[in-house]
């Protein structure tokens, strides 16, 4: 099967998230090709260039999302294509102010429908004006769209957080949308292109999503939508460099909104990393019958050989992670000095090098004083030198070469947070068999599920207790660590993402039509294998009128199908279909 | 919300006993009031709380069932900052994420070094500088001989066109979106070409020459150095209009306000112009077209008129419509070629009617007539094109819009140059 796979700023060129488990799926599904389609956010990825690909995929396009016009066409355009513009990019516009007038209060709902169809009508007009090799971002920049955009703003029915919005306000606007709409004028959608796609696979539900809402419209192929961040979170938590006004930051909303909402409504299926994504998604409209949560996927290999804890009296705390003020060292010093009242042989020891945060070396230069004022440094007799029983370590470092030594070495492992997106240490900790304490924040209660400790967020005392039970305790530690090993390894390795995976693209390409609307029906020719074995479902009437060619009859009537010239994606499916069955089932 | 606070103080999202029997939601709202009072709708509250740990359990304590509803009561109950934001002084602590306040973008960026604007104001007048060198070096030859002069001016004529090419490059008249177009360029030197030679080509023709071994080629130096010098006019002009242009963006609310502020500009700024320009010109004949010009006495207008057209189709470039320049370039390089074209094509028997209106035109005026009209009409189109494109709010782009990738920011140069 052929994969297309829609990412960005992220795979394959960026390091972090998105690249991470894109590369795993790419290196996990061998069976199938995957084409992937990039959108580079930031020069500096661009410039360190994508990573190598395996042989089963290949960098079908690429386009930047800032800077220039991307597009070689000095053409302008016509009047007519002005006036088409101009008449769906006031859809666009008024169906995003539409929708930032406020609270759709109770039964408002049929509005909001005829609001997103509106937005729906304006984003794919506006698509079909790219394809109809109107030069599309040049239009976006022009003048006909901030008339537009000042018909809307200043027009009956505004909110009046848009009516104020001045031309500086509406320049802004088009340019930033220029760049978000800018996958609707790629030359993608050829016959090479995400035409010759089975399945789009997006990353996100933003701008990456939108050349496989084209893919959906222009050719029926389904679209899978992956986010783990919710990509509209992320643009209401992102902050651009120059501050925005208050229009310009509503409409944007608004505008993100529509998009995301568009593209659940149009998704065959949506896939949240964890409960938080999937709420966000339920909450912009994606029906919650087709969303199925998908866990990120870790690779558990260097964890699995850790040995199961000692049932022996040592206490010794780990904390791994990112130093960082959202990581609540502070609380956990204060944690670990309450315990070592009744604990006096507890240590602790924070594993970890400095995040992303610029307050993070202040904040471990702090967070080592603290240590330093809490507990005086102790020595076993008079004649040895002393040592603090909190550490302070990173990872490569001779104490703990690897992550998995740092697990290894714990009795208890502990994560403090005030703040957390999904805990891969504490998956970490579980994939080692290690009995866990942690902080209820972010996806921590979903991902422990029941094999760990959880106390409430900046709770000292909770936490000491809570570590003081466990330290007290080997037999429930090694129970609790045997139970967290076996549900991370059911959970959250890559093993289980990639199954997940390949069983929703089989399920999807089944359930999918046949082919293009446009495409294969007049011709009248067989396409044997159009479908895979999954469309023929018991209860179904057989598909009337379409032969259905038996496999020995193929070979002849395969080929007036190349040469009549209906290369269409169908054939191309049956063709690449094949091997694909062979290999999966 | 930091950690160091804390520790010291309560958690943020409990209600504690200790805070006194006040509403819970309440001490919630006054935590993140700068993100309530910017957030522009209740997600993007609800975004702000989760970055700061505030789950569905934690909602649960303000009796909200999840995130978003807790969200939605605060979005309810902050009062909406609309309109400009206001600072972040408002809030009782400053939350890490809130962005700098006073975000009404500011046109006058900061004004760079003097030195620096003095250099960029000198690049605009060298290619003057260079042209009136050339001449009072050509005339100050000690031993005048063809070769030497021809050397002098063939030099001279280079470091005037690098000058000009320099001073077209950097500055206000920095092309900032894209390349120019080719037809502009040519258009520009068949026409900067024709005020040097074309009067001169066109008495030759009217008077049945130019004969083949004829004499050498007489060129209207006074006009060449005359352009050579507009630059810098031509710079300090098209920098007034578009800081002044930009600041009306700023500050007007509607499209048509706009085009109101800008029209008046662009007419100022050419008429402006067009005085400068001419009394440059009528400077450079003075000075040095004592044996009198080819052109006759529609010599003076038709240099400004050329002038006019090459700053209006540059300022029309500038701000991101080349078609319209190269289109008005383009025209009058094609009424010049099409008034040659005319007389050569009377000589053809019985085509002489042909020839008559340009025979006329140079009888009642000079040779120079024909450059003239043909600039101005080719600059009276442009001017009109312009009061409808430069009008508008897409020839003025704030400076802090996306720039081609590798180009130097729009506001500095242009801030830079004030002549």
């Amino acid at each position: 099967m052929r994969i297309g796979l829609l990412t960005e700023g992220g795979y394959p060129y960026a390091s972090g998230e998105a690249h991470g488990w894109c590369d795993r799926l790419v290196r996990g599904l061998t069976g199938h090709d995957f084409a992937l389609y990039a959108l580079i956010t930031d020069p500096r990825q661009e410039a360190r260039g994508p990573v190598e690909l395996p042989v089963n995929a290949r960098l079908m396009g690429q386009a930047r999302l800032w800077g220039d016009i991307p597009t070689g066409r000095r053409r302008a355009a016509g009047r007519r294509a002005r006036r088409r513009f101009a008449e769906h990019f006031g859809d666009l516009a008024a169906a995003c102010v539409a929708l930032s007038a406020g609270e759709p209060a109770a039964g408002a709902e049929a509005a909001a429908d005829g609001q997103a169809d509106r937005f729906a009508s304006g984003l794919y007009g506006l698509a079909d004006l790219a394809r109809g090799s109107a030069a599309l971002p040049a239009l976006l920049r022009s003048e006909d769209a901030v008339r537009a955009l000042e018909a809307v703003c200043h027009g009956a029915g505004a909110p009046s957080a848009v009516r104020g919005a001045q031309v500086a306000d509406l320049l802004a606007v088009a340019a930033e949308l220029e760049p978000a709409l800018r996958p609707l004028s790629l030359a993608w959608y050829g016959d090479a292109g995400l035409a010759a796609v089975d399945l789009c696979h997006a990353a996100s539900a933003g701008t990456a999503a939108l050349p496989g809402l084209l893919a959906k419209r222009f050719f029926g192929t389904p679209l899978l939508v992956t986010e783990h961040g919710v990509g509209l979170r992320e643009h209401y938590l992102a902050h651009p460099a120059a501050p925005r006004t208050v229009p310009v930051r509503v409409l944007l909303a608004a505008f993100r909104r529509a998009l995301a909402a568009e593209t659940y409504a149009r998704a065959a299926l949506i896939t949240p990393g964890g409960t938080r994504a999937r709420r966000w998604q339920e909450r912009c409209g994606a029906d919650p019958a087709r969303l199925r949560t998908v866990y990120p996927g870790m690779a558990a290999g260097p964890f699995a050989a850790v040995p199961d804890t000692a049932a022996d009296d040592s206490a010794t705390l780990v904390w791994t992670g990112a130093i960082a003020p959202d990581k609540d060292l502070v609380g956990l010093l204060h944690a670990f000095a309450d315990l070592r009242r009744t604990v006096p042989a507890a240590t602790l020891r924070i594993i970890g090098g400095l995040g992303a945060d610029p307050e993070a070396a202040g904040y471990r230069a702090q967070c080592r004083a603290l240590a330093a004022q809490l507990f005086p440094d102790e020595a076993a007799d008079a004649r040895t030198a002393g040592e603090n029983p909190v550490s302070f370590e990173e990872i490569g470092g001779p104490t703990a070469p690897t992550a998995a030594d740092a697990y290894a070495s714990a009795t208890v492992v502990v994560l403090s947070s005030a703040v957390e997106g999904f805990p891969r240490s504490l998956v970490e900790a579980m994939f080692c068999g290690r009995a866990t304490v942690s902080t209820d924040t972010g996806a921590v209660c979903e991902v422990i599920g029941g094999t760990g400790l959880v106390v409430p967020p900046r709770n000292p005392r909770a936490l000491a207790d809570a570590c003081r039970a466990l330290l007290g305790d080997p037999e429930r530690r090694a129970r609790l660590g045997a139970a967290a090993r076996a549900r991370a390894f059911e959970l959250f390795t890559v093993e289980q993402n990639i199954a997940a995976f390949r069983g929703i693209y089989l399920e999807l390409i089944a359930s999918a039509p046949g082919g293009p609307a446009g495409c294969g029906a007049g011709d009248g020719v067989p396409r044997p294998f159009a479908r895979p074995a999954e469309s023929r479902v018991p209860g179904e009437p057989p598909p009337t009128g379409t032969a259905r060619t038996p496999s020995w009859a193929q070979a002849e009537q395969a080929d007036p199908a190349g040469q009549t010239g209906g290369r269409s994606r169908r054939t191309r499916r049956g063709a690449a279909g094949e091997p694909a069955a062979g290999q999966v089932w | 919300m930091t950690a160091p606070e804390s520790d010291t103080a309560a958690p943020p999202a409990r209600p504690a006993p200790r805070h006194g029997p006040a509403d819970p939601v309440k001490i919630l709202m006054y935590r993140h009031r700068t993100l309530c009072e910017r957030a522009v709708d209740p997600l993007e509250i609800a975004a702000g709380l989760e970055a700061h740990g505030v789950t569905d359990r934690a909602a649960a304590r303000f009796r909200h069932r999840d995130v978003f509803s807790l969200a939605e009561e605060l979005y309810a109950r902050v009062p909406r900052a609309d309109g400009p934001e206001r600072g972040a002084s408002a809030g009782p602590e400053d939350e890490p994420e809130a962005p700098n306040p006073a975000p009404a973008p500011d046109p006058a960026a900061p004004a760079p070094a003097p030195r620096s604007r003095f250099a960029r104001g000198a690049v605009q007048l060298l290619p003057g500088a260079i042209g009136l060198a050339t001449v009072a070096a050509h005339a100050s030859v000690v031993a005048p001989t063809p070769p030497v002069r021809g050397a002098v001016d063939a030099a001279g004529l280079l470091l005037t066109v690098l000058a000009v090419r320099l001073a077209l490059r950097h500055g206000p008249l920095r092309l900032r979106r894209g390349p120019g177009s080719r037809t502009a360029v040519l258009g520009a030197v068949w026409a900067v070409g024709y005020a040097v030679y074309g009067d001169w080509l066109l008495a030759q023709l009217l008077s049945g020459g130019p004969d083949v071994p004829g004499p050498h080629p007489r060129a209207a130096v006074a006009a060449a150095v005359a352009l050579a010098c507009v630059i810098a006019p031509a710079a300090g002009c098209a920098h007034w209009f578009a800081r002044r242009a930009r600041r009306g963006v700023v500050a007007s609310r509607a499209l048509a306000e706009l085009a109101a502020r800008v029209r008046p500009l662009l007419i100022g700024a050419t008429l402006l112009f067009v005085v400068a320009a001419g009394a440059l010109t009528v400077g450079a004949q003075l000075l040095l077209a004592r044996a009198g010009s080819p052109g006759g006495r529609w010599a003076v207008p038709a240099v400004v008129a050329l002038a006019v057209l090459l700053f209006l189709a540059r300022l029309l470039a500038v701000h991101g419509f080349p078609a319209a320049a190269a289109a008005g370039l383009g025209g009058a390089a094609a009424l010049e070629a099409v008034a040659l074209a005319l007389v050569l094509t009377a000589r053809l028997p019985g085509l002489a009617r042909l020839g008559t209106p340009v025979e006329a035109l140079v009888a009642a005026a000079g040779p120079a007539a024909v450059p003239a009209v043909a600039c101005a009409v080719a600059a009276l189109g442009l001017l009109v094109r312009g009061l409808r494109a430069l009008t508008g709010a897409c020839a003025h782009p704030p400076a802090d819009m996306p720039e081609r990738p590798g180009g130097t920011p729009v506001g500095d140069p242009a801030e830079a140059h004030r002549p």
